[in-house]
């Protein structure tokens, strides 16, 4: 039986604009365990990013816990979160986020030296990850020489380099063509099959298809669905 | 190797690529303190160059005691000497013995002034006349600061021989006059057997307009025989401070006057000469430093524009676990290395600029002054430039450090 590793009670998000209070995520109780590859769908305005940002550390909650690997992250402090995100969360965004002036080499070495790992390691690893993501011919290239595709396989080998146990990916196909975004998806499903949590936002259903469990937001509520 | 030392490694890096990034911004914002650090360097250097010339110099002549009576104590030296207000203040016979008589003293040497004509190839010109021993016409004026363009100063028993002033030799008549050319001065023949080094308007002294005779042919061609400062040499320098008050004790009680004499030991006088330059220095350096305050302002708009443009890659960075104190240090290192890279530039232009603004000074008032800049004016140029690097990026960095991660990644 697979160990729960993220695990939410009642957390919910309200943002407060003056004196319009706006519930983004009402309390949502949901368990993911290890492993686990989810998608998580809903229109424009739901609520995905906001659940996103709770799960990824980078938001505190309004109310409500969030336990990741058995620790209470809700009530812990800025740099207690950067530790989180740096030693368990992986980030994949839309927009590739990559550091423009690094190349991808050094995009992916980044994080790992947030984390005190010696330069001859970081880039043997980064030099590793960009292999599995079939970029060791565009190492040295920086972003700006890459194309989307190329990109956002940079930006998993990123988010791969701190052996996370959960990876965050938003809309991970949403800027690259369709044969880009299938490779994508594949590499992801690759790294789930090697027991590492995957959780995808998506607006595209048949990226939705491909978890094993699906999640509906719809005004802030969470729901499991089946496909 | 710690997570500190690995950090700060990672940071010099990720600061050297952003300002190669933006070479145009950063080499601005780099020339501000380039030219802040060249002004302390310069000055630094040249003030140096002045305390270590004046003071090595008269040092050498800490033998020495300078009597001057009333207000001609200023001018002592250089032989300016006809400011004092009535004829009552001349040394007399019994000061002189008097103060042979007190210990430790080796020799006393009057000094007198008088104005005086000289005649050259039948032009005439009014001068400054100073008559003095031989002996000491050479240890007091041959001393590096005022020094013989060319020639020899008067040899012990050498009669009708003179030493002139620059402006005597090259500007007071149509033709130069050379060593071995014959002057008048006041009707007698003189034999010119030196002339001195342009001393110019920025020096202690003034013996551009001067004729250096002996005191015995000053006595025979002026008939004057008073002189208001004498220059004394004692066996001890340690002695020279008490030495010094025996000899205003003495000579005050001989005139029935507190004020009537001053005796000045060279220590006093390279104290007193120190603190000028000293304060000289301060001011000059306090000028300097409003570049420096210039740059760090350029530094932070600098610094705050790049926090600005790189809104989104702070919130990247953070969202891969960077934590607040990681960028903070990220855009300090930033400040820090543009700083020291003007820093370094500025004490390489600094060096250059010492030596030219020195040429400078010495052509237009004459002298020779070496700037002197020691290891030590260079580790406080690059502290200084650490500094003002840390202190200006500061702000933009704490802005940085603060940012929130998702609203910094959403940033467009």
């Amino acid at each position: 039986m697979m160990e729960d590793i993220i695990v939410t009670k009642d957390l919910s998000k309200t943002y407060v604009l003056g004196k319009i209070t706006v519930p983004a995520l009402k309390a949502t109780s949901i368990t993911i365990k290890r492993g686990d590859y989810i998608s998580i769908v809903g229109p424009s305005g739901s609520g995905k990013s906001t659940f996103m940002n709770l799960l990824g550390c980078l938001d505190t909650p309004s109310s409500g816990h969030l336990y990741i690997e058995g620790t209470d992250v809700s009530i812990l402090n800025e740099n207690q979160l950067a530790r989180i995100r740096r030693e368990k969360i992986g980030f994949i965004f839309q927009k590739y986020n990559l550091i423009p002036t690094l190349n991808a080499k050094d995009n992916v070495a980044l994080s790992m030296s947030f984390v005190g790992v010696n330069l001859k390691t970081r880039i043997k690893r980064a030099e590793e990850l960009l292999e599995l993501v079939d970029l060791s011919k565009r190492m040295d290239h920086k972003p700006s020489e890459l194309s989307g595709g190329e990109q956002q396989r940079v930006a998993i080998a990123r988010a791969l380099s701190n052996k996370p146990t959960i990876i965050l990916a938003d809309e991970p196909t949403g800027n690259v063509d369709t044969k880009s975004g299938d490779k994508i998806m594949s590499i992801l499903e690759d790294i789930n099959a090697q027991g590492e949590t995957i959780i995808v936002v998506t607006h595209d259903p048949i990226i939705a298809k491909r978890a094993n469990r699906n999640l509906h937001i719809q005004d802030g509520e969470v729901r499991e669905t089946a496909y | 190797m710690g997570r500190c030392e690995k950090l700060l490694i990672d940071n010099l890096k990720l600061a050297l690529k952003n300002i190669n990034e933006r070479k145009t911004r950063s080499f601005l914002t780099l020339l501000g303190i380039c030219i802040g650090i060249m002004a302390i360097i310069s000055l630094m250097g040249i003030g140096e160059g002045m305390q270590q010339a004046i003071t090595g110099e008269l040092s050498s002549l800490s033998d020495t005691i300078v009597l001057s009576t009333g207000d001609i104590s200023a001018n002592a030296f250089g032989g300016g000497g006809f400011e004092h207000g009535d004829g009552d203040e001349y040394l007399t016979d019994r000061d002189i013995s008097d103060i042979e008589r007190i210990n430790g003293i080796k020799d006393v040497s009057p000094i007198l002034f008088t104005a005086g004509v000289i005649t050259f190839n039948g032009d005439s010109n009014s001068v400054s006349l100073v008559g003095i021993d031989a002996e000491n016409m050479e240890k007091i004026f041959g001393i590096g600061v005022l020094g013989l363009e060319s020639g020899e100063f008067i040899s012990e028993g050498k009669q009708n021989t003179c030493v002139i002033g620059y402006n005597i030799a090259y500007e007071y008549f149509d033709a130069d006059i050379k060593l071995g050319n014959r002057i008048d001065i006041n009707g007698k023949n003189f034999a010119v057997v030196g002339i001195y080094n342009k001393q110019g308007s920025g020096m202690s002294t003034e013996t551009d307009d001067n004729i250096h005779i002996t005191q015995r042919d000053f006595e025979k061609i002026t008939g004057l025989s008073d002189s208001s400062s004498a220059i004394i040499r004692i066996y001890d320098v340690t002695q020279a401070d008490e030495i010094a008050e025996d000899i205003e004790m003495a000579i005050n009680e001989n005139h029935g006057d507190e004020d009537f004499a001053n005796a000045i030991t060279m220590t006093s006088l390279i104290e007193s000469i120190q603190q000028i330059l000293s304060i000289a220095q301060v001011v000059l350096l306090s000028i300097a430093s409003i570049a420096l305050v210039v740059a760090s302002i350029g530094i932070m708009n600098t610094m705050l524009t790049s926090v600005m443009e790189r809104t989104r890659e702070i919130g990247i960075m953070k969202a891969i676990g960077a934590t607040n104190k990681d960028v903070l240090f990220i855009f300090i290192m930033e400040g820090i290395l543009i700083s020291i890279i003007g820093g370094i530039a500025g004490i390489i232009l600094g060096i250059f600029g010492s030596n030219a603004l020195s040429t400078v000074l010495t052509s237009s008032f004459g002298g020779a002054l070496n700037p002197v800049i020691s290891t030590s004016t260079i580790v406080l140029a690059i502290l200084v430039a650490i500094l003002v690097g840390m202190l200006s990026s500061l702000y933009p960095a704490r802005k940085a450090a603060k940012m929130s991660p998702i609203e910094a990644v959403r940033y467009e």
